[in-house]
């Protein structure tokens, strides 16, 4: 078992890392957002995190709150977070489909180049040193971080969706217009949405900075926009399974491929292509219609509707 | 500003942005055409550069599968004089314009046969980039590799004007850069506006259905556009890795985000619109004062969102209705 974690440790808690990075791209989809905002907010929280353990200004505040400043670090994230994602929401939501994705992609850009920049975020170099959160030993024991994280975020997102607000989400994917209509205010709701999935993000950062040890720009890149979309589109976005399933397979996949040395990345790609042209539902998507014996309720094709390019 | 400062800056703006204007116009031929991003764009433009690269030096000397061939013991035919490079710099886009026809080929055709979200077509473009662009680094390695001086032979020399008492610096490179782009968009704008063939692009953009129901092979004219696009893609690797070198195989990841912004800002489609965007753009860059010039890369981005707060349908987009 110790042999076991020592070697898989870090890769099975990245694995649930890019299972909670994709649960907040889900978020704003329920809504019917595309937003790429992610690593931008992944980012923002671990910088919150990184320059609360090792900025010599809070050295008073560490020294007085010990370990009990890591749940500090992450309320700090989510609530820094939170306000960003609303000031970015509110006159980004205006937008929709690809035009959200393309503002969303600017957004997280910006945060690039401003972080690359500042002193406080120590430019390209980063942050680095950044303690252990409680003094773990392992990389495999932040298991007990990000593991009841992603309980309690599964848990919320299923009595979310069962809820007042999540039928709300419900409606405006399916048709804004239509919902606006029926007296649900789009603009209130999608933006909550977009909150939401910017807190769960920033929390993750938070939590990811001492796992890291070091944090820089690196950590928020168009990249990493397109591989947390990927997670999704390619576990399903139907399903709050869909995330968690694609964020852990692909996180495992260049793993599981490193005996094909330089191939992988190649690889990587072509599972991409193939698995968006054979599973356009997604991998959940796909396994939910194999175990009902029904012919699928909605069309095969619509995997994502209520997002859509064209109109602004 | 010095009014010889103003003039530099106004140059090195026109002659990148004059690429970035050629770079989106394959991002936005394709958009029109199908109402998807091509995110493998970027990716192609890094291959037009490596292509041409391969014609006129043909030795990989760093590392990768490739390292140590030499294509060209006696020295590359296609080398030592500006118009060997510039037939050298046609193949290498006309080849980049091919890859784009078989990334249609692998990753849209099937997709749009299904009738598959737009979406899904965007993750699988990304998938042929992440495929190309490892496959590059693969092949070559991820070192930079530049064009040896004598590849355009006497063309070299920069040419310098004096203004007032500050020198003036215009590179060779910059007005080929600029020429070139200038002739490609006049050669576009003719094929798309007056010949038969840019009629039927037209009618496919405007709605596929009618124009095959004209008679029009819309797969055809779909292949068409994809090569155009990666012609101009490929065109604008080069041209680019004339003037900075080809900077490895990720080379073509910034540009492949800075010609969303540009399309963006001209107007999703529009191909007057990704001219303006690109010159806009690259102008703005060039004049981004030197001591903040470590925000470059923002601006084209801080531009991105701004147009589509207040103007989302870019700057010559058409506004379009909201259907119910």
């Amino acid at each position: 078992m110790g042999d076991f974690l020592a070697q898989y440790g870090f890769l099975i808690v990245t694995m649930v890392q890019a299972g909670l990075l994709g649960l907040s791209l889900y978020f704003p989809l329920q809504a019917g957002q595309l937003s790429l905002a992610s690593p931008g907010f992944y980012a923002v929280g671990g910088y919150v995190a990184a320059i609360l353990l090792t900025n010599p200004a809070f050295a008073g505040l560490r020294e007085s709150l010990g370990n009990g400043l890591f749940p500090l670090t992450w309320l700090a994230a989510a609530l820094i977070c939170g306000l960003l994602g609303l000031v970015v929401g509110i006159p980004a939501l205006r937008l929709r489909g690809i035009y959200l994705a393309l503002a969303t992609i600017a957004f997280v850009e910006i945060l690039r180049v401003v972080s690359l920049n500042l002193g406080v975020t120590g430019g390209a170099i980063g942050i680095f040193g950044i303690p252990q959160a409680f003094g773990f030993q392992d990389r495999w024991q932040y298991i007990w971080l990000f593991g009841p994280l992603l309980i309690l975020t599964l848990l919320f997102a299923r009595q979310l969706e069962r809820s007042r607000v999540g039928r709300a989400f419900r409606a405006i994917r399916e048709d804004e217009l239509a919902a606006d209509a029926m007296g649900v205010p789009p603009t209130r709701y999608k933006v909550l949405a977009f909150v939401i999935g910017a807190v769960l993000a920033g929390i993750v950062g938070a939590m990811s900075a001492p796992f890291l040890n070091t944090w820089n720009a690196k950590q928020g890149t168009f990249d990493a926009s397109i591989a947390i979309l990927a997670f999704v589109l390619i576990g399903g976005s139907r399903n709050i399974w869909g995330p968690v399933v694609g964020g852990a397979l692909l996180t495992a996949v260049p793993e599981l491929l490193r005996f094909l040395a330089d191939w992988r990345l190649v690889i990587n790609g072509l599972v991409l292509v193939v698995a968006s042209l054979y599973l356009p539902q997604g991998i959940v998507g796909a396994l939910e219609r194999l175990r009902r014996t029904r012919p699928p309720r909605r069309p095969e094709t619509a995997a994502l509707p209520g997002v859509k390019g064209g109109t602004p | 500003m010095e009014l010889s400062q103003l003039i530099q800056n106004l140059l090195n703006g026109l002659a990148i942005g004059s690429v970035y204007a050629i770079f989106a116009l394959g991002y936005t031929l394709v958009f029109s055409i199908l109402g998807i991003i091509n995110f493998a764009h970027g990716a192609v433009f890094t291959l037009g550069a490596y292509f041409t690269y391969t014609l006129v030096v043909g030795q990989f000397e760093n590392n990768g599968l490739l390292k140590g061939v030499n294509l060209f013991p006696q020295g590359s035919p296609l080398s030592g004089n500006p118009w060997a490079f510039a037939l050298a710099t046609l193949i290498g886009a006309v080849i980049a314009g091919f890859v784009a026809v078989l990334v249609e080929r692998l990753a849209f055709r099937p997709m749009r046969a299904r009738g598959a979200d737009p979406l899904l077509a965007l993750v699988s473009s990304l998938g042929v980039a992440l495929v190309v662009v490892n496959l590059i680094q693969l092949l070559v390695g991820a070192e930079i590799y530049n064009f040896p001086s004598d590849a355009y032979g006497e063309v070299r020399p920069a040419l310098s004007f004096q203004i007032g008492d500050r020198v003036v610096i215009v590179r060779t490179v910059q007005i080929i850069i600029f020429a070139v782009s200038l002739a490609m968009l006049a050669v576009l704008g003719y094929v798309i506006g007056r010949t038969k063939v840019g009629k039927a692009l037209r009618a496919v953009a405007e709605s596929p259905g009618t124009a095959s129901l004209l008679g029009i092979s819309v797969d055809r004219f779909i292949l068409i556009t994809f090569f155009l696009s990666g012609f101009l893609g490929g065109l604008a690797g080069t041209l680019v890795g004339t003037a900075f070198g080809v900077a490895g195989p990720y080379f073509g990841v910034t540009y492949g985000l800075k010609g969303l912004a540009v399309i963006v800002l001209g107007g999703l489609g529009s191909i007057p619109g990704a001219v303006v965007g690109g010159l806009v753009i690259g102008l703005a860059e060039a004049f981004v004062p030197a001591n903040y010039s470590a925000y470059k890369d923002a601006v084209a981005f801080a531009l991105l969102f701004v147009i589509l707060l207040v103007r989302p349908q870019g700057l010559l987009g058409r506004v379009q209705i909201q259907k119910v």
